[in-house]
């Protein structure tokens, strides 16, 4: 019955959702754009994606290894899978990938801002010919004789990524915090004094344990790899909650004695809105650009700040949200059901709080994509080795004339975050039921 | 009203506190070292880079001058093993080192032996060149090797935390300082860090690690950065910090000038900006939106709509730099200047303030449109939204029943509460603006603080760039209180609904 219901609910959003052509289109353009910064590594490779020498069959573009060992009549020769220059290298058959050019390398006899309109050169067993058509730089070249249009493609899966990701650190911050503050008001909260008193030093030795003593383990993983850091992190986290459990029962427990019994009330509420309002008055660009300069030029680091940083418009959307669902007749029913709160919160409370937060992280993602290219072009926190739309952009300005490299790169941004504010207006035009009358 | 006002005062102070905390973090967890960093780019350093003591004792100087030899913060929460004087080994290897071998065997006492034997050799061993130089059976050459030799295994212990290696490196010393006269006192001291060590091994007492334990500090460094290194209330007896509160921001590490002077001389062009472009992109926007508000479903109201979703979706560096290939590059239309905000060769003589002014102005219309244009989406798009929404409440139609013209009941019922939100956003744009002018002044080159920022990141001049951010923090803070106080006052519900 339940299920049903929120069938018919989904569908009807969907349904109202597709009335609204440019949000339709807009879905499209961004499930094309992520297709093309999924099968980025296919769609523009200096490596082919299948290649015969001598006889033998290679998948240059699907492998990880960085030699091949080729044998040849002189004998086995070990091909450097990084330096070789796949379009002098003698072969057989070959099939190309659709751009065959990899971002950021460079093609020395189109270097220095080539037109995509412009003649192009290409090594011809020893001869500069003219361009043909299938190795032709369709966007025009960098500085370096880089391929645009590859630099664009692989752009594209920075920025998604980047998008992607930090939002979605940005939406578990603001959903939990909107939920709690929503959900459990200033007086929903009332436990023991003890209990609130063994938490808090609960709180304290558990962040001693997990995080102070655990420091040095952090550290190393920090410097490995980032996988061993998020495995020392998850370590690290499960035994700060662990610890604070441990407490809070103790407090529970020590709440029967008699002298310990007084009740305080939390106010969830008024904690978590002051702090999102601290979190709302810092000035975000400059501190995103600040912590960026401050920190070692990564693009993990860079979504994690701005997902720690782009998290207050979830939470303030979702908490109203849960202002009005908690006061709804089917939580009655829950609660008169004797379910637990936290099955409330979670079961029944928060799938229906979810539509705002919804529209406000897929604004979320368009503004975090503005956000990395502005880093990026000021050359901040993206690794400079890394071309992002941003990058391109910048490298543009160089040499005035390039027209195309800017244009380009910031025609790729206009259209992702238009279509991203577009869908996000659509949602928010469905799912508001004051317009679908 | 005041009881609100004392209210939001109130809040404004733990905020404060946040951005100081957050700007002091950031701060303290800059890569690299900021001593060398200074000796590296002054001159003095030059003079003195021929002797070691000398780079030594500049050294010291500069610790002191920039604070670094205190604790960090009012408490530290350690394991119980560590000693609260930890913060006085000012080299962050070797204060890892330290740490490490504190966690492996728990023991302050042999721990802290060892480490102090470590040193001492250390020091013999510099010592020992200037003492071998009446034994003249040796070339100086020979002398020199050694030294250099048994120092460089000093250095490698010092920052060494494996067990293995640090017998190893030991044994080395032993063997080393061993052989000639000359290193007799280095291989007294070798040994007897031998004995420590044996003795940091035979005591393990790593139990200690796990009781927390916590230090208190009164001087620190946070405290010397808030209120300077006199007394914190009145300034009085501030030698190398006058203190945050005060309005010093610490050195810059590339020029050695306060960032203070720094900020002052540049921050005029970007307040500047900033404003012109706020009351430009109001003075724009509320018209508009409140057109598109009125006559809503129109053809103004849908073209403003997508053309202001358009340069919504712009960043703002793109049109910067569209603007720049546009309108001022000689092969399109050379109609502007392309940096800067007077002519390269600077002023003419003779020029008046006037002609000066008339001089500039064509220098400052790009910047101006990028700095507008992005607060003009928004805004615009937030008096539509707001000006709809008065406009479907009953008093409105009340209005439009007693009769009144439809011109009258927009400019003069609806548009005032319409406003009330373009009160609170005026705070959310003076920060974002700030901001963006890091971006905007590196692309225009306009002698700005954003400019200034911009060059401070790429010369790695941390101070400046905290101090820009704790500047800005501190005038949003205060954007947003004003903003605050003018909504309350604006509107009386604000003040009543929160007692």
């Amino acid at each position: 019955m339940m299920k049903e219901k929120s069938m018919r609910w989904r569908s009807q959003v969907w349904r109202e959702f597709r009335r609204n052509k440019p949000a339709l289109i807009s879905l499209y353009v961004i499930s094309i754009a992520i297709i093309l910064a999924v099968l980025a590594p296919v769609l523009a490779n200096e490596r082919p994606l299948y290649i015969k020498i001598f006889g033998q069959h290679f998948y240059p573009a699907f492998t990880f290894s960085k030699t091949y060992f080729v044998k040849t009549p002189e004998g086995l020769q070990q091909l450097n899978l990084n330096a070789v220059d796949w379009k002098l290298l003698p072969k057989e058959k070959v099939i190309w990938a659709p751009i065959p050019y990899s971002p950021g390398k460079g093609d020395y006899n189109n270097a220095n801002f080539i037109s995509p309109f412009a003649p192009q050169k290409f090594m011809d067993r020893g001869n500069l010919v003219e361009m043909p058509n299938r190795f032709r730089h369709w966007l025009g070249t960098g500085s370096r004789g880089n391929d645009l249009l590859a630099g664009l493609i692989h752009g594209a899966r920075i920025s998604l990524t980047i998008g992607i990701i930090s939002m979605s650190i940005a939406g578990l911050i603001g959903i939990v915090i909107g939920l709690f503050a929503g959900f459990l008001g200033d007086d929903k909260v009332s436990t023991t004094r003890v209990r609130m008193i063994m938490t808090l030093i609960g709180i304290f030795f558990a962040w001693f344990y997990a995080f102070q003593l655990r420091g040095e383990s952090l550290h190393d993983g920090l410097k490995g790899s980032s996988g061993g850091f998020l495995w020392q992190f998850l370590i690290s986290l499960l035994l700060f909650i662990l610890i604070i459990l441990l407490f809070s029962f103790l407090g529970k427990w020590m709440g029967k004695f008699p002298g310990l019994k007084r009740k305080i009330t939390v106010p969830v509420d008024s904690l978590l809105s002051r702090f999102t309002e601290v979190v709302v008055s810092l000035p975000i660009l400059l501190l995103i650009i600040t912590i960026a300069a401050f920190s070692k030029p990564s693009l993990t680091s860079v979504m994690i700040i701005i997902g720690l940083t782009n998290w207050t418009g979830i939470a303030r959307l979702t908490r109203a949200e849960m202002l009005r669902v908690r006061e709804m007749e089917y939580i009655q029913a829950a609660r008169a059901l004797g379910f637990s709160s936290w099955r409330i919160m979670f079961r029944h409370a928060l799938p229906n709080a979810l539509a705002p937060a919804l529209i406000a992280i897929s604004v979320g993602v368009a503004n975090a994509i503005l956000i990395e290219s502005s880093l990026s072009f000021i050359g901040v926190g993206v690794p400079s080795t890394v071309e992002t739309w941003g990058s391109l952009i910048s490298s543009g300005r160089e040499n005035f004339s390039a027209w195309w490299m800017v244009t380009f790169p910031g025609l790729c941004i206009l259209v992702t975050v238009l279509s991203l504010n577009l869908i996000g207006e659509g949602l928010r035009d469905a799912l508001d039921p004051k317009l679908r009358k | 009203m005041l009881k609100y006002l004392l209210r939001r005062i109130l809040f404004f102070i733990p905020t404060l506190i946040i951005i100081t905390l957050l700007a002091f973090v950031i701060s303290a967890s800059a890569p690299g070292d900021p001593v060398s960093q200074i000796l590296r780019t002054s001159e003095s350093a030059e003079a003195f880079s021929g002797s070691g003591t000398a780079q030594h004792q500049q050294e010291q100087l500069w610790i002191h001058r920039l604070g670094l030899d205190l604790p960090l913060f009012y408490f530290s929460v350690t394991p119980s093993s560590f000693p609260d004087t930890l913060y006085r080994i000012y080299n962050k290897k070797e204060k890892s080192a330290v740490k490490s071998l504190l966690m492996k065997y728990g023991n302050t006492q042999t721990v802290e032996s060892f480490h102090s034997s470590v040193k001492e050799y250390q020091q013999t061993v510099s010592q020992s060149f200037a003492d071998s130089a009446e034994q003249m059976q040796f070339s100086k050459q020979v002398i020199a090797a050694y030294v250099n030799q048994s120092a460089y295994i000093g250095s490698q212990l010092l920052a060494a935390s494996d067990p293995d290696f640090i017998a190893n490196k030991i044994q080395q010393a032993k063997a080393l300082t061993a052989k000639y006269p000359f290193l007799q006192e280095a291989h007294a001291a070798a040994n007897k860090m031998e004995e420590n060590f044996n003795a940091m091994e035979a005591t393990s007492e790593r139990w200690k690690n796990f009781i927390p334990s916590i230090h208190f500090y009164g001087n620190n460094q946070y405290h010397r950065w808030l209120f300077g290194d006199g007394n914190w209330l009145t300034g009085k007896g501030a030698v190398n910090s006058k203190g945050l509160i005060r309005g010093d921001f610490g050195i810059s590490l590339v020029t050695q000038m306060p960032v203070s002077t720094v900020i002052w001389k540049r921050i005029g062009w970007s307040l500047l900006f900033t404003f012109l472009s706020v009351i430009l992109a109001y003075l724009i926007s509320i018209p508009i939106g409140v057109r598109a508000a009125a006559k809503h479903g129109s053809f103004f109201d849908r073209a403003s709509s997508v053309t202001l979703f358009f340069l919504h979706s712009m960043p703002a560096f793109w049109v910067a730099t569209l603007l720049l290939v546009v309108f001022a590059n000689p092969d399109v239309l050379p109609w502007f200047p392309a940096s800067g905000v007077k002519p390269a060769s600077g002023y003419p003589e003779a020029a008046s303030f006037i002609q000066k002014i008339q001089i500039t102005i064509p220098y400052l219309i790009l910047p101006l449109i990028a700095y507008t244009y992005s607060s003009l989406a928004f805004l615009s798009r937030l008096t539509r939204t707001s000006m709809l929404e008065v406009l479907h409440q009953d008093y409105i139609k009340t209005a439009r029943a007693k009769g009144l013209s439809e011109r009258r009941v927009i400019w003069h019922h609806a548009y005032r509460n319409a406003l009330l939100p373009l009160i609170t956003v005026f705070a959310n744009i003076l920060p974002a603006a700030i901001g963006g002018a890091v971006i905007i002044e590196s692309i225009f080159t306009i002698p700005g603080m954003g400019l200034e920022t911009y060059q401070a990141i790429q010369r790695q001049d941390y101070p400046m760039i905290v101090g820009v951010f704790t500047l800005t923090g501190v005038l949003t803070m205060i954007g947003y209180l004003l903003a605050d106080v003018m909504y309350a006052i604006a509107d009386p519900r604000i003040s009543f609904s929160n007692k």
